[in-house]
């Protein structure tokens, strides 16, 4: 069951689910986590090997999905797991590929392609561990995954911002307050389009939400069979440090992609392919307001319409202004095009 | 572990002798122990071995996968993974290097990664200076890692070779920093023995993470987060490990000398003239040139001075070292490393000879000195003066709890 | 010399403010008749998760020697009075951070206080609460659990109704005055506040209850494994790969033995088999992969992986056929399809009775829009608002509304 890469790396073939009743019926990630009520996190992580498959092993970052996941002397884990430090992904799963390669071509290990996946959580991935993820994803010769699960806030400790905490949002970092409403004004990252644009030679990028299982799944198995490093961006609705009833964390994250704040889209060997509801933006179907999304959460109710109107001019900006719509935040180059084609 | 059973070495196997740094002796017992996984990272002086390592891999000397790494926290933190697979792995920095990094060398012992690291020690910043001091290994001396220092590139190709027997003991399984004091040993050349990879092999074996190994044949979960109910009895099973690492160490000496027929009948510290001494000085790297010189000079003259050389300084050889101190009328302990603030301001040697010659029945007087920071030379005066100041001690049978620091401009 | 104190075992996040201003509350009313106290968390509570159940501390003291005497500790080893601000907390608490369920009055001093909200009768209450080999009291508040999250509070007074009631129980640490005063010069504290305390100590229900009665199960322990007998290296093994239901049809994950999710549950959902049509969402959307497959192609809910978070019910297309249900009218974990199976007519009728309770049904576990806590208030007050519902979300959600 290997599949050779143009870098001469084997994977595992794996192919997508055709549809929900296709799934792989085994679970790999299963009970004795003890995350919250609704996290859709922990979906993730179960959607997540539930893709991948048995031959695989995952490295987890500091984060919820470590400290919330696995408290020691229970895990819920049934492949291989082992936890890194909190700005190590990037090198976790460089040092456990190179480890494998190194002792399967030298012989001294059963040669077989090995799933390696390192998550990191948006504070341990998008702040702490931007450095050692972005040198990974120019090592072409080892095959990892790096998923990055945002929940938008370091979400273990106490709900502190990091730097993908939305505008405005209320964190123990940012509480609104008497005078300034508003302590958090920095727009967050792009991560996505900031690894897909930064490594040339990291053959897929994607971005994903739980909220859509198959095709989440779907996208990293393409991950995990094109070869070499690659990046997956997650959105994870997060009831506890987004304040909400944890049953909503499936809607919220239609609702992120629906008003265009969350994009879905893919980046194979340099191509954009938008896909699922973004697609349909794309296509011309109306955002809804991001009034929707926002006011469902506590963290945003202290917004007064001004903060609403500067959200949705945000996001507005990222659909009409950006060369690649929520992708690429370089302006339009119209300009230059004209000017190129004039000469 | 399998205990190696070593045979006699072959007529044919021969060692070869090589012109080479500290540095490239240990690159040579790197291949010869065919590592699996090395991360390079540039800062002066322990790179030298990464730029070695470098060429006998491009040469095909070596095969294994060699990561330049983005920082000194990615070097260590790609190697402590891949050990965990199963990979034999070297890393190695110096000063704010090695500093870097210092959340990753934290976590290699109670993963019980036996990662061996070079540290070509060198002073920390600031100033920014390349020269050799002992801090930077040293401040891991609490959690974990076991320190060994060196004197000659002979010392540092043989040590590496019993750093990984030792480390990768299942009893033991804990990292290993071997310093090399910069410049001195990184950037000398000398004359070394090169042994042929068959006697290595017959040394050293294959490195097997057992139950511990992270593989999907082996399902395990690692390191989870652990509270107050658990973390006092992770403790204490690395303090276990590294009780064990004392025997261990002791049989990896004596199959060393066996399978290559060199090496030191205690591993623990070398004694220079150190039997009939009155006065011996203690100290650790390639301090022990000058005061060797220093010592016959000495000698000439008819005062009876010795030299303890400590090499391993954790797992710390306690009642060895105190048997061979407390015979002397007076011990000195020159510090290359500096602990503001610590008890009568000694350095971090002599506050441990100190602590450990405690309960000891014979006490001698213990003076401590610091010299040769920042890579100042250790000059003979220096030693001289030290030992005339022992020789007072001795005379008077009175320890002064003074720190004399030689060589500083007054 | 003399020293009272409490324990507020509490619905992680959900219930970490009010819990916050029961323990501050508790201090700053003691301090009004000149007592020296502290307020405190349980430290290993504190990366606290939706609905798991946490622990806040508060102790009063008549003296600075006495609170430090008190306090001398991790955590208290015995309380004079055990607050329980949600009733399902009765079936015991295994909270994040450590292992095997305790008893809810587990460290209830005997003849002391287990002081509860809980709309149930004390004999429904009893059926869970594990016996103690003591004799205590159970005083009730008539309140509804008061849930919200971390930024918007509810107000339902749920925190001075606590105080007030306090001061019935324990009046020489705290005065209903002091408690009083201190609700008044609290950030968060008014007149109306005040009132709501003072009715709290007038209505305050209590019961003696005997070393008979209470839930007979020995409550799961665990046994901590000594230093050398723990894998090295900080591993532990891995859960083994699930099987069949049975004779290679359906499919159980294999799950932690050490750690269920018994008392995170606040809710849990009842699973109508005749209507399920398969479609596998409950199942895939399930953060806690509870759902096992059963040989028919449904899913059931194994109760020692369900946390009760309730995203099951609002994926689900079918009208009524996942339905949350508060933990209260439960009396064990058992399978759910297995009774379905053994007996589809009982079954249904059990069903219709779990669904059917309005008062079991009703949610509000957190915010949902901006108002939605002062609409759920307006009517019943006293009661916390337990006759409104905001309406089930979720996409396909729209028949569960009204």
């Amino acid at each position: 069951m290997a599949e050779t890469t143009t870098f001469g790396n084997a994977t595992q073939i794996l192919e997508p689910f055709r549809g929900v009743k296709r799934v792989t019926i085994e679970e790999y990630f299963t009970s004795g986590h003890r995350t919250c009520q609704g996290c859709e996190s922990a979906l993730v992580m179960k959607l997540m090997v539930k893709a991948s498959g048995p031959r695989t092993i995952v490295l987890g970052s500091t984060g919820c999905m470590y400290v919330a996941n696995t408290t020691y002397y229970t895990t819920p884990w049934v492949v291989p797991w082992m936890h890194t430090q909190l700005g190590s992904s990037g090198s976790a799963a460089l040092g456990t590929a190179a480890g494998l390669k190194a002792l399967m071509r030298k012989g001294k290990m059963k040669s077989e392609p090995i799933n390696v996946i390192a998550f990191c959580g948006d504070g341990g991935g998008a702040d702490m561990g931007l450095g050692a993820i972005s040198a990974t994803l120019t090592h072409k010769e080892y095959n990892s995954l790096i998923l990055l699960y945002d929940n938008e806030s370091y979400a273990n400790t106490d709900i502190q911002l990091s730097g993908m905490t939305p505008y405005g949002a209320n964190t123990t970092f940012s509480p609104p307050g008497k005078v300034k409403r508003l302590i958090h004004t920095r727009w967050k990252k792009n991560m996505a389009g900031l690894m897909a644009a930064g490594h040339p030679e990291c053959r897929y990028v994607a971005t994903v939400c739980a909220s859509y299982a198959v095709e989440m799944m779907n996208k990293v198995r393409r991950a995990l069979t094109i070869g070499g490093p690659t990046f997956i961006h997650s959105l994870d609705p997060c009831p506890k440090g987004w304040d909400y009833d944890p049953m909503l964390s499936h809607e919220l994250g239609e609702l992120a992609i629906e008003t265009g704040i969350f994009p879905l889209y893919e980046v194979e060997d340099g191509q954009v392919k938008y896909y699922g509801k973004t697609k349909a933006i794309v296509e011309g179907r109306a955002r809804k307001p991001v009034r929707e999304y926002l006011l469902k959460q506590g963290r945003f109710a202290h917004f007064v319409e001004e903060d609403l109107d500067y959200f949705q001019a945000k996001v507005d900006e990222m659909w009409e202004k950006w060369e690649i719509p929520a992708v690429v935040p370089f302006r339009r180059l119209d300009a230059t095009r004209a000017a190129l084609s004039a000469k | 572990m399998a205990v190696v059973t070593p045979a006699a070495p072959a007529a044919t196997e021969e060692d070869k002798e090589l012109l080479i740094s500290g540095s490239e002796a240990v690159a040579e017992a790197l291949t010869l122990a065919d590592l699996d996984v090395v991360t390079a990272y540039p800062i002066r002086p322990y790179d030298t071995v990464m730029q070695a390592i470098a060429k006998k891999i491009s040469g095909g000397q070596l095969v294994a996968e060699y990561i330049v790494a983005e920082g000194e926290h990615s070097q260590f933190e790609i190697v402590k993974h891949a050990s965990t697979v199963g990979a034999r792995v070297f890393c190695g920095s110096s000063g704010v290097g090695w500093m870097y990094a210092m959340e990753c060398l934290v976590v290699t012992p109670p993963l019980r990664v036996p990662m061996v690291a070079l540290v070509g020690n060198r002073a920390l910043d600031d100033p920014g200076a390349f020269g050799v001091e002992h801090n930077d290994a040293l401040v891991v001396r609490d959690v974990g890692w076991m320190l060994c220092w060196i004197d000659t590139s002979q010392e540092a190709l043989d040590t590496t070779l019993i750093a990984y027997r030792v480390a990768e003991d299942r009893r033991v399984f804990l990292p290993l920093a071997i310093s090399a004091d910069g410049a001195f040993l990184t950037h000398s050349q000398a004359l070394t023995m090169v042994p042929p990879k068959s006697k290595v092999d017959r040394f050293l074996p294959r490195y097997d993470r057992g139950d511990l190994l992270l593989h999907p044949d082996n399902p395990i979960t690692v390191a989870p987060q652990a509270n107050e109910d658990w973390v006092i009895e992770i403790r204490r099973q690395n303090y276990e490990a590294m009780a064990r690492a004392v025997t261990v160490i002791d049989e990896a000496y004596a199959d060393f000398r066996r399978v290559f027929g060199r090496g030191p009948e205690n591993p623990w510290f070398e004694e220079y003239m150190a039997d009939d001494a009155d006065v011996i000085l203690v100290g650790m790297g390639t301090i022990s040139l000058p005061i060797k010189v220093a010592i016959r000079e000495l000698r000439a003259k008819g005062k009876k001075v010795g030299l303890v050389r400590l090499r391993w300084f954790r797992p710390f050889p306690t009642e060895r070292l105190v048997a061979a101190l407390s015979r002397a009328k007076a011990v000195g302990v020159i510090d290359r490393d500096y602990s503001f603030g610590s008890p009568f301001g000694s350095g971090v040697v002599a506050n441990e000879i100190r602590a450990a010659l405690y309960n000891a029945e014979r006490r001698p007087p213990l003076l401590s000195f610091i010299c040769g920071l920042g890579g100042r030379e250790v000059t003979l005066e220096d030693v001289y003066k030290a030992t005339d100041l022992c020789y007072a001690a001795a005379t008077s049978g009175k320890s002064d709890p003074k720190t004399h620091w030689l060589g500083v401009r007054e | 010399m003399a020293a009272l104190i409490c324990e507020v075992v509490y619905r992680g996040i959900f219930q970490k403010n009010l819990a916050a201003r029961i323990t501050r509350g508790i201090v700053l009313s003691a301090r009004k008749s000149g007592r020296w106290g502290i307020a405190f968390g349980r430290y290993g509570d504190s990366p606290q998760r939706n609905g798991i159940p946490a622990k806040d501390f508060a102790i009063v003291a008549d003296t600075k020697e006495e609170l430090e005497q008190n306090m001398a500790r991790y955590e208290p080893k015995h309380v004079d009075v055990t607050i329980a601000v949600d009733d399902t907390l009765s079936k015991g608490v295994e909270s994040w951070a450590w292992y095997g369920l305790q008893p809810i009055n587990r460290l209830t001093v005997p003849d002391g206080t287990l002081l509860m909200t809980s709309l149930q009768s004390y004999d429904s209450l009893l059926q869970d609460i594990h016996k103690k080999d003591a004799p205590y009291k159970l005083a009730l508040i008539r309140a509804k659990a008061s849930f919200s999250g971390l930024w918007v509070y509810r107000e339902d007074h749920t925190e001075v109704r606590i105080l007030g009631a306090l001061a019935k129980i324990a009046p020489s640490f705290l005065t209903l005055q002091g408690v009083g005063e201190a609700i008044r010069e609290s950030e968060w504290g008014s007149d109306l506040k005040v009132d709501s305390a003072k009715k709290a100590y007038e209505r305050l229900e209590s019961r003696d209850v005997t070393m008979t009665e209470g839930n007979a199960e020995i409550p799961y322990s665990f046994e901590m494994p000594k230093w050398w007998e723990m894998r090295e290296g900080v591993t532990i093994p891995a859960i083994p790969v699930g099987k069949p239901k049975e004779a290679g049809k359906g499919y159980v994950p294999e799950r932690n033995p050490y750690f269920k999710k018994f008392t995170t549950r606040t809710m849990r959902p009842v699973v109508n088999f005749d209507t399920c049509v398969k479609c596998t969402l409950c199942w895939i959307q399930c953060p806690d992969s509870c759902f096992d497959v059963m040989p028919d192609g449904t899913y059931d809910a194994n109760m020692e992986a369900c946390c009760g978070c309730g995203v099951c019910e609002a994926v689900c297309p079918v009208e009524n056929c996942i339905t949350m249900v508060n933990e209260s009218v439960f009396d064990d974990n058992a399978s759910q399809w297995e009774m379905w199976r053994k007996d589809k007519q009982t079954y249904q009728a059990w069903m219709a009775e779990k669904i059917g309770d309005k008062n079991a049904t009703v949610r509000s576990h957190g915010f949902r829009f901006r108002g939605q806590y002062e609409k759920e208030l307006e009517k019943n007050f006293e009661g916390g608002g337990a006759e409104i519902t905001a309406g089930i979300p979720g996409e396909n959600a729209q028949h569960k509304e009204g």
